[in-house]
């Protein structure tokens, strides 16, 4: 996108509805030539979720700018100009202006230490997946991006079976339950509205799209997913997402639903028919046969709603990478505090033992046996699962009011999550490394 | 089920673990269970049973290890001789019969259990350990045909109610978990706590149905009470009060008042105003079962509910009771009295306030008298009898009735008298809104320099007083008479009071707004400006309230409205969910 288009954009509603600066242009009568913003990502920020919008945009109208890894918190270096600065104003965004010499001498600290810098040239086009009924609790990537100013589109398995997923550089799943039993929320809300309403809507989508079963439709969008990522694109799962899209993967051709809701049983030798190099993360898990018990395998080290195999929740700790060796991870874990309150999804976290050796562990609970967050590749594309529902709040239950992020504008568990928005904007030859 | 047969497994260890342990095995057989290493732990349990055939402990730890290691089958024969060994022992027989349900020999666990019950008719005990047997192997049907059966058998109606309820629970059929519950409670009123803990947990969509049940016609006291409190639980403190009433007149009556006492504790932990309200009914029902030195009490604490449901219709009796009543203690009288006092003001019976106040002269303490003339005086003050508050407040020098005297003399427009009492007064002085509103008034004050402006002050008054249509047009006549200086704060009120009454007034508080944006300068144009882009939402105009907020927020950065215009600037663009 074009410095003109960025005018647009912003002018188009989506991020800020009012134009009026914006008009003057970016850089065209900038005072500010010389110096450069800086964008500090440590306790000094006064927004740190904002912030990424503002850099989100900056590359969006097409302006390089840069990810200092590792430096104050993960901060960013762009150019200086008014457009820049009333976006950060009107935010509550902190900058600081930096003269060329201050921009050297950032540039030698970061040589000297384990630091570095990452140019970001094209803003991700975003695309995420959500039924098109309303369900009764909230999503925190789309609440972050609501919140940063990021736009997004909306897709969902027609979109996904309909071949749409090309069109968008990176992808959000949240709370689906792609082996398609609804995430077994019958045994907690029999009778509830919006689960009638869940059904409903998932039945007929699969009629439409020419599925026998629910859990048909799910295993065969986990596929066009699956394939997605294989050809280039970015997958972000938080939540169940993470757990059932590697069941279903793993079981093409195998039955792993209940009866409910595919009318048979769940094969009793499903574990060793499983194919697990077909799943992005996880292998040799064991399906929960039970339709009584409201978990999917033992993948999720915390398993929330079995009472009797519940965990307690912890704090879990980022990993420090290289970051002149590793810029991916490294990104991916920017972030002004290391430990982390863990917080309770349907799936909020993954044993150890059902990683497969290439994951790459980006977040753990130090001498417990699961971790909380993981990346990997697949072809050409990458995926990043991170356990959990909503990081500021860490019971939520159904029903729950949504997180208010404004209350929460420095939450460093939100801060992973729009790393990963970021992290496709970095220059193609620095993910390679 | 499962928490008794954890129970059991623990009472055994605590009662047999240490005693045979050294020489039988049986610690070595823990140890070993706990490393994870089954077939060792077999060895030793086994060792000991060889030498102590009916040893619980090490037969328990065999009935844990063996499945694990695929040799359940060796269980059976050791069960079996232990239970002829020792043919009345409750324990060895649930073990071998839940051995025989693990096995699947289904004929062996029927016989078992006719046997045993033909041994003991009346005893439910035989039927619920076979249930927790086909439990634990995942046959819930069978569990409930086993609990159903012992019911018929033993010919109690409430027997095996829990076991059945928590069946019902487990299959989320919440209804008939009720139904359950109800015998239970019926016939052991010692289990309404447990009852109305599990029976809470139930959906939002089936709660109806529990309540139907447990408050249906002819349903007994004990599961109505269990009602009672699940409403009270769900917020529902109306309905819950409606169906404990109904169960007062159930027997007897001690049990009867201890019922009320705690439904009036749980009732005190519902902030709302109907909650509150069902305290002090329940309080008030209880003070009449309760000995005289008992009821005191409790009938003032169900005043101060009423009180705090603001039911004043209900509080006044209750009050006028105690006062009363000769026989309570004085000091609970005078409380009372004092009550009553606060009670007039609070409803603006003013002038049978200060009558109470006067008659209970020395017999409230000093402390107490000048906080109720203080209330008065403030309640005198919003009535606009300036006069008289003035006098009510004679010779007391606190920091509150300072404030007080602060007020009358705004209202009387004695601009330069009230900043000078408001800021002696400080920041101690009342309630956190009454500091809140002097603070706010202060800041007005510091922008206008006239010494007085009677108009300024009356327009004030009417605000006070909730009149503010007369409070708007007074207002725009102080702003065209005091100094320019002062001019934009009394028009910036004028608009938040225009913008309050809304209607035909939303443009005439618009055009303040401006005049003041244009005119007000940073000490006050910031504040207009957010009015005005509050207003323009309110109006359905998201963008012009954006312009309006971006404005703010770039022209006065350093401005304290700057958070809270960049909330309502999330708010306006949709950044924030609606919760």
């Amino acid at each position: 996108m074009k410095r003109r288009d960025f005018v647009r954009t912003l002018g188009a509603g989506v991020v800020l509805p009012s134009v009026g600066a914006f008009r003057l242009g970016l850089f065209a009568s900038s005072p500010h030539s010389d110096t450069s913003l800086l964008v500090p990502m440590d306790d000094a920020q006064t927004d740190h979720l904002k912030a990424y919008g503002i850099v989100y945009r900056v590359v969006q109208a097409g302006i390089k700018s840069e990810w200092l890894l590792n430096y104050r918190g993960g901060s960013f270096l762009l150019p200086d100009g008014d457009a820049i600065r009333r976006d950060a104003a009107l935010n509550g965004v902190a900058v600081e202006a930096v003269d060329p010499s201050r921009v050297t001498a950032i540039r030698g600290e970061i040589e000297a230490s384990n630091a570095d810098a990452v140019p970001l040239e094209k803003s991700p086009k975003i695309a995420v997946y959500v039924p098109p009924n309303d369900p009764p609790w909230d999503d925190a990537v789309t609440m972050a991006l609501q919140y940063a100013g990021i736009p997004f589109d909306k897709v969902w398995d027609p979109e996904v079976i309909g071949g749409a997923l090309h069109r968008y550089d990176w992808m959000h799943l949240h709370h689906e339950d792609f082996t398609g039993q609804y995430s077994k929320f019958y045994l907690i809300y029999p009778g509830s509205g919006w689960l009638r309403d869940m059904v409903q809507f998932n039945q007929a989508a699969a009629k439409q799209l020419g599925f026998t079963t629910v859990p048909d439709l799910k295993k065969a969008v986990a596929r066009g997913i699956r394939d997605y990522v294989s050809n280039g694109g970015f997958l972000f799962a938080m939540c169940t997402a993470t757990e059932t899209i590697d069941l279903a993967l793993a079981a093409h051709g195998v039955d792993i639903a209940a009866a409910f809701a595919d009318g048979s049983p769940i094969d009793p030798d499903c574990d060793a028919k499983l194919d697990w190099s077909q799943a992005f993360a996880f292998t040799g898990a064991h399906v929960e046969p039970d339709p009584g018990v409201a978990s999917f395998s033992d993948i999720d080290g915390h398993q929330v709603n079995a009472p009797t195999r519940r965990q307690p929740l912890g704090a879990f700790k980022l990993f420090n990478f290289s970051a002149k060796i590793d810029p991916v991870p490294t990104m991916l874990v920017q972030s002004h505090r290391d430990v982390i309150p863990d917080f309770y999804g349907l799936t909020t976290s993954f044993m150890r033992t059902r990683l497969k050796p290439a994951d790459t562990i980006l977040a753990d609970e130090e001498g417990a046996p699961w971790v909380k967050y993981i990346h990997g590749e697949l072809g050409k594309g990458t995926w990043t699962f991170f356990g959990g529902h909503d990081p500021e709040d860490a019971q939520h239950e159904i029903g729950d009011p949504p997180t208010d992020l404004s209350l929460h504008p420095h939450s460093p568990g939100y801060r992973l999550i729009l790393n990963n928005v970021l992290f496709p904007a970095a220059k193609k030859k620095e993910l390679k490394t | 089920m499962r928490r008794s047969r954890s129970a059991l497994v623990a009472a055994a260890l605590i009662a047999f673990g240490p005693r045979l342990a050294p020489a039988q095995s049986v610690g070595a057989g823990f140890n070993l269970e706990r490393q994870g290493n089954y077939a060792g732990a077999a060895d030793a349990y086994r060792l000991t049973v060889a030498s102590d055939p009916t040893n619980l402990s090490a037969l328990l730890g065999l009935e844990r290890v063996l499945p694990q290691i695929g040799r359940q089958g060796e269980l059976l024969g050791l069960a079996q001789r232990a239970a002829r060994m020792d043919s009345t022992n409750v324990d060895l027989r649930a073990l071998l019969l839940r051995t025989y349900v693990a096995l699947g020999e289904g004929d062996s666990a029927d016989a078992l259990v006719k046997r045993w019950a033909a041994a003991s008719p009346t005893s439910e005990a035989p039927y619920r350990e076979w249930a927790i047997a086909l439990e634990d192997q995942s046959d819930l049907i069978g569990a409930r045909r086993v609990l159903l059966l012992g019911r018929t058998k033993v010919g109690r109606p409430g027997v095996l109610a829990i076991e059945l309820a928590e069946l019902d629970e487990r299959s989320a059929d919440w209804e008939d978990a009720a139904r359950e519950w109800a015998l239970a409670v019926a016939a052991d009123r010692r289990q309404s706590a447990a009852a109305a803990s599990v029976l809470d947990r139930a959906p939002l969509e089936q709660r109806g149905a529990v309540i139907k049940v447990l408050t249906a016609e002819g349903a007994p006291a004990a599961a109505r009470r269990v009602g009672a409190t699940l409403l009270l639980g769900w917020h529902r403190p109306d309905q819950a009060w409606t169906a404990f009433a109904g169960t007062l007149d159930a027997p007897p009556v001690s049990e009867t008042a201890y019922a009320l006492r705690e439904f009036a504790d749980r009732a005190g932990a519902e902030p709302t105003r109907q909650g509150q309200r069902v305290r002090g009914l329940a309080l008030d029902r209880f003070a009449a079962l309760v000995p005289p030195e008992l009821a005191v009490r409790a009938r003032m604490d169900a005043a101060q509910a009423f009180l705090n449901a603001r039911d004043v219709a209900e509080a006044r009796p209750a009050l006028a009771k105690v006062a009363g009543d000769s026989t309570a203690p004085a000091g609970i009288r005078i409380e009372a009295r004092e009550a009553v006092a606060r009670l007039e003001i609070e409803s603006g019976a003013l002038d049978s306030a200060a009558a109470m106040i006067a008659a209970l002269g020395e017999a409230a303490g000093a402390g107490v008298r000048e906080e109720l003339s203080r209330a008065l005086a403030r309640a005198l003050v919003n009535a606009g009898a300036l006069d008289r508050a003035e006098a009510s407040l004679a010779g007391d020098s606190s920091v509150d009735a300072m404030a007080t005297r602060g007020w009358i003399a705004l209202y009387r427009g004695d601009l330069v008298t009230a900043r000078r009492l408001f800021r002696d007064a400080g920041p101690y002085a009342g309630s956190r809104e009454e500091v809140t509103d002097r603070v706010s008034t202060i800041a007005l004050l510091y922008q206008v320099s006239d010494a007085k402006s009677a108009r300024l002050g009356a327009g004030l008054l009417a605000l006070a007083r909730g009149d503010s249509a007369a409070a708007l047009d007074t207002l725009l006549r102080a702003a065209a008479e005091v100094d320019s200086a002062g001019r934009p704060v009394v028009r910036l009120l004028a608009g938040q009071v225009a913008a309050a009454l809304g209607g035909g007034r939303d443009s005439l508080a618009g055009a303040l707004f401006a005049s003041v944006v244009r005119s007000g300068g940073n000490s006050v144009a910031p504040a207009a400006e957010l009015a005005w882009a509050r207003l323009l939402v309110r109006q359905g105009d998201a963008a012009g309230a954006v312009t309006h907020l971006e404005h703010l927020v770039l022209t006065y950065p350093d401005s304290a409205l700057v958070p809270e215009a960049r909330r309502e600037l999330d708010r306006a663009k949709g950044a924030i969910p609606k919760s």
